[in-house]
C-alpha cells in the first residue's frame, strides 16, 4: 500500500514557538505602554512640554528604515521560498544594512538630546523615552544576530532550512511593529 | 487517606528509579512556595516598600516587621541550603542535552552566586535592623538601601542564567525542551535588564519597586518559574536515562 499522505499544513511561518516569544513580548510591551499612557494623563503638560523637544522627523526617519526593513525581510523569505537564495541573501543582508541605519540614527539622537541636556532623569517623559528607546534598541540588537543566522542559513546549502529563515524574519517583524507602537506614543501622540 | 500517601511515597522512595530526580523537583516546588510565604507573609520585604523612605518612616518600617524578619530570616537561612539542590536539578536538565556541559557548570556557578545577594547578604541587612531597632536612624537607612539594593543586584545574574539556558535549549538536539520556552528565556532576560534603572531612581515606575522595574517583572518571573516547573516535570516523566532524544510522554 503506497502512502498518500500531504505534507501537514502549516499554521504560521516558521517555528510556532516563535509566535510564542511574539506573544510575550506583546503582553510585556502592552504592560510598558500602559504604565506610559497612564503616567502621561497624569502628568500631561510635562509630557507634552518634553515631547515637543523631540524631533518628529527624525522618528519618521526611523520609522521608514524599519518598515523598509520589514519589506526587505519579506522579499528575503519570499525570494527563499522560490529557491533564488541569492536573492534572498541580498535582502537578508540588506535588512541587516536598515538595521544598522536605525541604530546609528538613534546613537545620534541620543547623544542630540543629552548635549541639549535631556537624560535619562530629566522628567518622566525623558525616563520613558530613554526607556522604550533603549529596550527597543536591545531588541534591535539580538534582530541583527537573528539576521546573521538567517544569512548563515541561505548562504550554506547545507545548512538551509526554510523554516529558521522564516523564524527570524518573524522575530525581525516584531521588533519592527513594537517601534511603530513606541513611534505613535513618544512622537506623534501630542 | 494520609496512609495510602504514606505508603506510595515509600513504595517511591524504595523503587522509583526517578528518585532522586523528584527529591529536586519537590525541593524546587517547597522552596519556592516557602521562599514566596516568607518574603511576602512574613518577613513582608515583597513588594519592596519605597526606596524614597525618610529615616524615620524607615525605622518605622524595621519596628512594623520586627517579628517577621527575625524569624522569617531565621527560616530562610535554615532552608538556604536547598538551592544547591534546586540549581543541581536544573543544570541537570542542560547535562541531559546534547550540549556542552560548559552550560550546565556555567549554571550552577551563576545561579550559586546569585543566592549570596539575593538572599542571604539581604537576610542578613535586614536582621541586623531588626534585631537592634533602637540603631541609629542613619544606620538603619543604611541597611534599608543596602538590604534592596542587595535583593536587585542579582537581576544581572538572572539575565545571563536565562541566557544560558536559552542558547542550551535552542542548541539542544535531544528536545530535552521546547523550542519556545528558550524564548521565553530571552523573555526572562529582557525583562531582567529593565531592573537597571532601579540604580538611579528613587520613586516612579523605574524604582526598585516601580511598576515597570518590580511589578511587571515579577508577573514575568512567576509565569516563567511556573512554566520551567511544568517543564521540568515532564521532563523527569519522559526521562529515559540515555544519552540521545527523549522520548515523548506516553498518553
Amino acid at each position: 500500500m503506497t502512502s498518500t499522505a500531504s505534507p501537514q499544513p502549516r499554521f504560521v511561518p516558521g517555528q510556532p514557538d516563535m509566535w510564542a516569544f511574539v506573544l510575550f513580548e506583546a503582553f510585556v510591551f502592552t504592560a510598558y505602554f500602559t504604565v506610559y499612557v497612564i503616567s502621561r494623563a497624569r502628568d500631561l503638560e510635562v509630557f507634552l512640554a518634553s515631547q515637543a523637544q523631540l524631533d518628529l522627523s527624525v522618528g519618521a526617519l526611523n520609522t521608514l528604515m524599519l518598515l523598509t526593513s520589514s519589506w526587505s525581510v519579506a522579499r528575503c523569505v519570499q525570494a527563499a521560498r522560490e529557491g533564488s537564495f541569492a536573492a534572498a541573501t541580498t535582502n537578508a543582508c540588506l535588512t541587516i544594512l536598515f538595521a544598522l541605519g536605525f541604530l546609528v540614527s538613534k546613537v545620534v539622537e541620543w547623544a542630540t538630546k543629552i548635549a541639549q541636556g535631556f537624560t535619562f532623569t530629566t522628567d518622566e517623559f525623558f525616563s520613558y523615552y530613554f526607556f522604550l528607546t533603549g529596550i527597543h534598541f536591545l531588541h534591535v540588537l539580538i534582530g541583527l544576530l537573528v539576521l546573521a543566522v538567517a544569512v548563515r542559513e541561505l548562504r550554506d546549502p547545507a545548512r538551509r532550512s526554510q523554516e529558521l529563515v522564516e523564524t527570524c524574519a518573524t522575530y525581525w517583524h516584531t521588533v519592527d511593529f513594537l517601534w511603530v507602537m513606541i513611534f505613535a506614543l513618544l512622537y506623534v501622540m501630542r | 487517606m494520609t496512609g495510602a500517601l504514606l505508603r506510595k511515597i515509600a513504595w517511591h522512595w524504595r523503587h522509583d528509579e526517578k528518585r532522586e530526580l523528584w527529591i529536586g523537583w519537590w525541593t524546587l516546588v517547597v522552596f519556592y512556595n516557602l521562599y514566596g510565604l516568607l518574603f511576602f507573609a512574613v518577613a513582608r520585604t515583597q513588594p519592596p516598600p519605597q526606596p524614597s523612605l525618610g529615616h524615620a518612616e524607615i525605622v518605622e518600617w524595621f519596628a512594623a516587621r520586627h517579628h517577621g524578619l527575625i524569624y522569617g530570616y531565621a527560616v530562610v537561612f535554615i532552608v538556604g541550603g536547598a538551592t544547591a539542590i534546586m540549581n543541581a536539578t536544573l543544570a541537570y536538565t542542560m547535562r541531559r542535552m546534547s550540549v556542552s556541559r560548559a552550560f550546565a557548570y556555567s549554571y550552577l556557578v551563576i545561579y550559586a552566586l546569585a543566592t549570596l545577594p539575593g538572599m542571604l547578604i539581604m537576610g542578613v541587612a535586614c536582621t541586623v535592623g531588626a534585631m537592634r531597632p533602637d540603631r541609629d536612624p542613619e544606620l538603619m537607612s543604611w541597611l534599608y538601601d543596602f538590604a534592596f539594593l542587595s535583593f536587585e543586584g542579582t537581576m544581572g545574574v538572572f539575565l545571563i542564567g536565562s541566557l544560558v539556558w536559552m542558547l542550551a535549549v535552542l542548541l539542544d538536539e535531544n528536545r530535552v525542551f521546547p523550542k519556545w520556552f528558550a524564548y521565553l528565556n530571552l523573555c526572562n532576560a529582557l525583562t531582567e535588564v529593565v531592573v537597571a534603572p532601579a540604580w538611579i531612581f528613587k520613586s516612579g515606575a523605574f524604582a526598585w519597586d516601580g511598576t515597570i522595574a518590580w511589578w511587571i517583572n515579577m508577573v514575568v518571573f512567576v509565569t516563567y518559574t511556573a512554566v520551567f516547573l511544568t517543564l521540568l516535570r515532564r521532563l523527569i516523566l519522559r526521562e529515559d536515562f540515555g544519552t540521545g532524544p527523549l522520548p515523548d510522554l506516553a498518553r
